[in-house]
């Protein structure tokens, strides 16, 4: 059967989906969230080109969306796979939104009134949204979604403020969750990542310290559409940070956490670096490595260039602790290389570039899927067929292999979808 | 309010069209002083159709597109900005004010630059006063 | 100046233009006066039918102006509500099912960038409105129903290169029942493979995999193999492109034509010679990474070798090639552990600058050198290793103090650097390359398979150094990127492309150079009639033709065009300058 079921959204599923539809393939692209984008929606500005992440994926994601051979399937989670390669019966299970995708505009009038205030997950907790909310601005599909565990009327019966004020009458508080059975033949994976969260790490003070933040949280601080607007604030006291120290390999390369190297925060913490700059001129950043990486097309003159002209510093030590001193200034405590000595800087913030790991939710898909992972949890894969995960007629790609960059994730989707091609049109 | 001038703005389709609109989902607020005229991209704005808009009556001119590496047509908005200084200096010689004519680079993702960047040229050009062909009875019928 | 003549005026119809303006529920209707914006539209010229609705985008909606179309004899559909860039298709689509082509429609936004942005004033926000339709009319007025050109497109695909990327992507189209004509420059296939050992991190044999797969290619009876091959010329363009190809296969030298839908560039790369450093070139003990694999392949070490040095970043990170070289510090480990395993009595050092391993294997693999005794010595630009007399001096960091290395041999870990003739084939097939000579693809981030140039295509070390594993990937998608093509029968433009009047064309050639995607081309035409431009007897000129399925509709040859013969269809010079027009209440 002409059918490939493309499980994750972000810019991987997406590329991996729309090159299946163009050859005429009917994709069906499963995202847990409300909307498409994945981790690329949360960036500002990508490396080593620094364009702007949501301007180069939003038509991407529409091309998806209007794609006449790809079916949206968002709220959406794997159930479970019968069959085998060719013909495999696939059970996913949608989660309502109560909201009507046919009627909603996402004029976001049901938002403005929602009295109901929670942290902002795409935003990493640092501002807030409301019960009946928007997943991004450029959302796709651009619908409302309502959180079941906030939501005061589905909780409690009581409000129901944004069923009144919905001009399209969208709100639909009945729905419940949906299963579809579909027939595939052949499966996409392309879940993703997370970050390691640094808690763990108390040496390095995350959650004691407000101004020790992760490369997630400062991309989203940095952000025009982020919760300061794009200005870089200290969470303690709002004051501009101009004295930035990128602290890399948090938990990764490191014996007791995360073995392996996460391949991309040397450029993404210098890219961070230079877009700090670019919004403030007297910014000086510190980027504590012990090997500096960057190896891809453009990537090495991109960290040069942010040393001559960014005010970029890189600092050969590795980082053993980060204290605090008044105001909540970090005080980062480091062993310098060259002299093998002890030394402190104290900055205004200290950014943690922690480890890309698999998804929370990685082994519970793997043993679905009936895939293997490796001893690191991503899946694991044939070296010399890159894309064929341990089951025929399942492939993978993107971070859900380990940590890659955006054009390694875009040439793996579309490797797995020549692969996939092979199972439904060969 | 008479003294709100009315200013050209040509946005193109995948970075400043955007970034306008991303300005009215995140209703910030702006003069409604724009008229904007899509293009696919910056560089299809020739210097012609800022001579026109000026003798047409325009008190302003914004030209909006991609920031340099983004253009959805490679280097469409290096084009633009060669166009655009061809057009500055042929206003010089009109004894159009230079400052009416403006270039600025607006991603997708900033609304509220977008809004900015009007709320500021709208202020320069009431600043400026009405375009003086207009006062002078020079329309294009 | 001349203006090409809009089709709308030549045509008999004079247009009857439909306006639906939306309320958008409370979006629109809470901060503009629409009926009033439908009374001012009713009286704009051109317009036959003013009306409004709640949701126009709704199936009501729709319905709606398809009703309108037939009942109003609509040439010409005006909507204002929202944005285009989301709902333009939807309303395009209700046009084409009520027979009215889709280019003779118009959205105007009056709220994402008029209700939503002025909430505070009612009356300048409308009267912002009453512009922006009065903007769309007279632009709809001139709108013209274009057409989406088809060409067909050959099932074929042209690989050029036959390593490891060019042999994968010859596979996976094969699979797919596609033809492929594979062209090697080499007199074998295999790639920079055939020169190597075993192969990280897996040490398979490297000539064993690449003779495996070239059995493959062989066995697949749509594979066309030509070796001792080189690409000669390239015409053509996406679905339609013609290679001659010389091929000096059975010792007889002919021009092949080989003719593709598609064409994958997979010529790989080579490995930096660093003559004149370090003493490569004149002492014999002093080696490329390559060369010692070669030595290791055909187990050609004379022994006993105490003491080898290996220097990464030679001709890497510095003037002569900025970048990191990707794959250097993984070989060198590779080679290192080798030497190990096979005389644990040899010191290897290792002396680096950044230990350039990513990635979740690799990792491993360099503590599992380390484990084995391997040498790990950092150094710094600033203080980098020096030879002298048989000896490598470096200063350690970590020690503190200068190191004195005697070395049998000195191995040099050196970048790969594009293939030899990379300029040349660049030229055949009009793709453009970066600053080091690698292949530059359409868009770093999103696009790194393809070039702007539709129909072409890139993977492997041809477009950057690659780890065997990622060439292979790329050879994947590549091919996939293909298919999206050859699996149709035809590929289609937009209609909103460039076109020329070529009565007006006098062949200046400046369009063409303003065009990025190589668009344009000049064909020789016949006229009668004098031109000013020539002398002599000659009538022939040349003059631009578009081809609309290269061309991205951008409008920059409009811009540079100086008759007008070129205009950007749908973006018109005549319908940007009514816009301006309308827009001063003209």
């Amino acid at each position: 059967m002409k059918e490939v079921l493309v499980l994750g959204g972000g810019i991987a599923g997406i590329q991996a989906a729309l090159d299946l539809a163009e050859q005429g393939v009917r994709v069906h692209l499963v995202e847990r969230a409300p909307s498409l984008g994945g981790r690329m929606a949360q960036l500002d500005k990508t490396f080593p080109t620094n364009d702007c992440s949501t301007c180069i994926l939003s038509p991407k994601m529409v091309d998806c969306a209007r794609h006449p051979n790809i079916v949206l399937h968002t709220c959406s989670e794997l159930q479970a796979v019968a069959g085998e390669a060719g013909a495999f019966q696939v059970r996913v299970l949608q989660h309502p939104r109560y909201v009507d995708e046919e009627r909603c505009t996402g004029c976001g009038e049901c938002a403005l009134k929602c009295p109901r205030k929670v942290p902002d997950a795409f935003n990493l907790g640092l501002s807030q949204r409301r019960a009946i909310y928007l997943y991004f601005p450029q959302a796709v599909p651009l619908v409302m979604t309502i959180d079941p565990a906030q939501c005061t009327y589905l909780l409690r019966g009581k409000c129901g403020l944004c069923r009144q004020v919905c001009p399209a009458g969208a709100i639909d508080f009945e729905q419940q969750d949906r299963e579809l059975t579909l027939e595939v033949g052949a499966i996409i994976v392309a879940t993703g990542y997370d970050f390691y969260d640094p808690t763990p790490l108390s040496q390095y003070g995350y959650r004691r310290y407000p101004n020790v933040i992760t490369a997630l949280e400062f991309e989203r601080l940095i952000s025009a559409s982020g919760p300061t607007g794009g200005h870089l604030r200290r969470p303690s006291d709002g004051r501009p940070a101009r004295r930035i120290g990128f602290v890399q390999c948090t938990g990764s390369r490191h014996v007791r956490h995360n073995r392996y190297c996460s391949t991309v925060c040397c450029v993404h913490s210098t890219k961070e670096a230079v877009l700090a700059w670019e919004h403030d001129p007297e910014t000086r950043s510190y980027i504590f490595y012990t090997d500096l990486r960057g190896s891809g097309k453009g990537f090495r003159e991109y960290m040069d260039r942010a040393a001559r002209e960014y005010q970029v510093t890189f600092v050969h030590g590795r980082v053993a602790q980060i204290v605090e001193e008044d105001d909540h200034n970090p005080v980062i405590k480091y062993e310098e290389a060259a002299t093998s000595r002890p030394q402190r800087m104290t900055v205004d913030l200290a950014v943690l570039a922690t480890s890309l790991v698999p998804a929370r939710d990685a082994p519970r898909v793997a043993e679905i899927l009936g895939i293997e992972l490796d001893e690191f949890g991503f899946v694991r894969v044939d070296p010399f067929a890159p894309t064929d995960t341990s089951r025929p007629g399942v492939l993978a790609c993107g971070c859900c292999l380990g940590p890659a960059d955006i054009p390694q994730s875009v040439a793996q989707a579309s490797a797995a979808a020549a692969r996939a091609a092979e199972w439904v049109l060969g | 309010m008479d003294d709100l001038p009315k200013i050209i703005a040509f946005a193109c389709n995948w970075c400043s069209y955007a970034g306008a609109d991303l300005a009215g989902v995140s209703r910030i607020q702006y003069p409604p002083s724009t008229r904007v005229i899509r293009v696919m991209c910056s560089g299809r704005v020739s210097p012609m159709f800022i001579l026109e808009a000026l003798r047409a009556g325009a008190d302003g001119v914004l030209v909006t597109g991609c920031h340099p590496g983004d253009c959805h047509y490679l280097s469409g908005n290096e084009k633009a900005v060669h166009n655009i200084e061809l057009a500055r200096s042929l206003l010089a010689l009109l004894g159009i004010e230079p400052e009416r004519l403006r270039l600025e680079w607006i991603s997708a993702a900033e609304g509220a630059r977008f809004a900015q960047v009007v709320k500021e040229f709208t202020e320069q050009i009431r600043q400026l006063g009405a375009n003086k062909l207009q006062a002078a009875g020079d329309r294009q019928p | 100046m001349r203006q090409a003549r809009d089709r709308a005026e030549e045509t008999d119809e004079s247009p009857r233009i439909g306006v639906f303006v939306c309320h958008c529920g409370h979006n629109i209707a809470g901060y503009l006066d629409v009926p009033a914006l439908v009374e001012s539209a009713r009286a704009l010229p051109g317009v036959v039918w003013a009306g409004d609705s709640l949701f126009t985008c709704s199936d009501a909606g729709l319905a709606e102006i398809r009703a309108a179309i037939v009942q109003h004899r609509l040439n010409r559909v005006v909507v204002a509500s929202c944005t285009p860039r989301t709902h333009e298709p939807l309303f395009q689509a209700a046009c084409e099912e009520a027979g009215l082509n889709r280019y003779l429609f118009e959205l105007v936004n009056i709220r994402d960038q008029c209700s939503w942005v002025h909430m505070n004033d009612r009356e300048l926000a409308t009267a912002k409105a009453r512009d922006l339709i009065r903007m769309g009319v007279a632009r709809a007025a001139l709108l013209e129903p274009l057409s989406e050109t088809e060409l067909p497109v050959q099932p074929e695909a042209a690989i050029i290169g036959g390593g490891m990327a060019g042999l994968t992507a010859a596979l996976s189209l094969a699979r797919r029942g596609f033809a492929v004509t594979l062209i090697e420059r080499e007199p074998e296939l295999g790639g920079i493979l055939r020169h190597l050992d075993k192969l990280y991190p897996t040490m398979v044999d490297a000539r064993e995999l690449v003779a495996r797969r070239v059995a493959e290619v062989r066995e697949q009876a749509n594979i066309e193999v030509l070796t001792s091959a080189t690409v000669q010329a390239v015409k053509g363009y996406i679905g339609h492109y013609e290679l001659t190809v010389r091929s000096r296969q059975f010792g007889l030298e002919m021009d092949l034509p080989v003719r593709a839908g598609v064409i994958i560039v997979a010529t790989g790369a080579q490995e930096f010679k660093p003559f004149g450093l370090f003493g490569y070139g004149d002492d014999p003990r002093v080696l490329t990474q390559q060369e010692l694999e070669r030595l290791l392949a055909e187990s050609n070490l004379q022994s006993p070798i105490s003491n080898l040095v290996m220097i990464q970043c030679v001709g890497a990170r510095d003037e002569t090639h900025p970048y990191c070289g990707r794959i250097c510090c993984l070989t060198a480990m590779k080679n290192a552990m080798r030497l190990k395993q096979q005389n644990p009595q040899t010191e290897v050092y290792l002396l680096y600058r950044d230990i350039e391993v990513h990635g979740t294997h690799f990792e491993d693999y360099y503590a599992q050198a380390r484990d084995l005794g391997v040498i790990f010595t950092r150094y710094t630009p600033d203080a980098p290793p020096q030879v002298a007399d048989g000896r490598v001096l470096v200063y350690d960091e970590l020690l503190g103090m200068r190191l004195s290395i005697p070395y049998d041999l000195l191995v040099l870990s050196t970048p790969l650097v594009p293939a030899a003739g990379v300029h040349e084939l660049a030229r055949l097939l009009k793709v453009p390359v970066d600053e080091h000579g690698f292949f530059l693809e359409a868009h770093v981030k999103l696009r790194p398979l393809d070039f702007a140039t539709d129909g072409i295509y890139l993977c492997g070390s041809a477009h950057w150094p690659a780890h065997l594993d990622e060439a292979i990937s790329q050879a994947l998608g590549a091919a996939a990127r293909a298919t999206t093509i050859l699996s149709r029968e035809q590929v289609r433009s937009s209609g909103a492309v460039a076109r020329v009047e070529e009565s007006l064309c006098r062949g200046c050639e400046r369009c063409a150079q303003a065009c990025e995607f190589g668009a344009i081309e000049f064909v020789e035409l016949e006229r009668a009639g004098v031109l000013l431009y020539r002398s002599g007897p000659s009538l022939s000129q040349k003059i631009a033709r578009v081809n609309p399925v290269l061309c991205k509709g951008c409008g920059a040859c409009a811009v540079v065009c100086p008759t007008g013969a070129l205009q950007a269809s749908h973006f018109t010079s005549r319908q940007v300058t009514t816009m301006i027009q309308a827009a001063m209440g003209h």
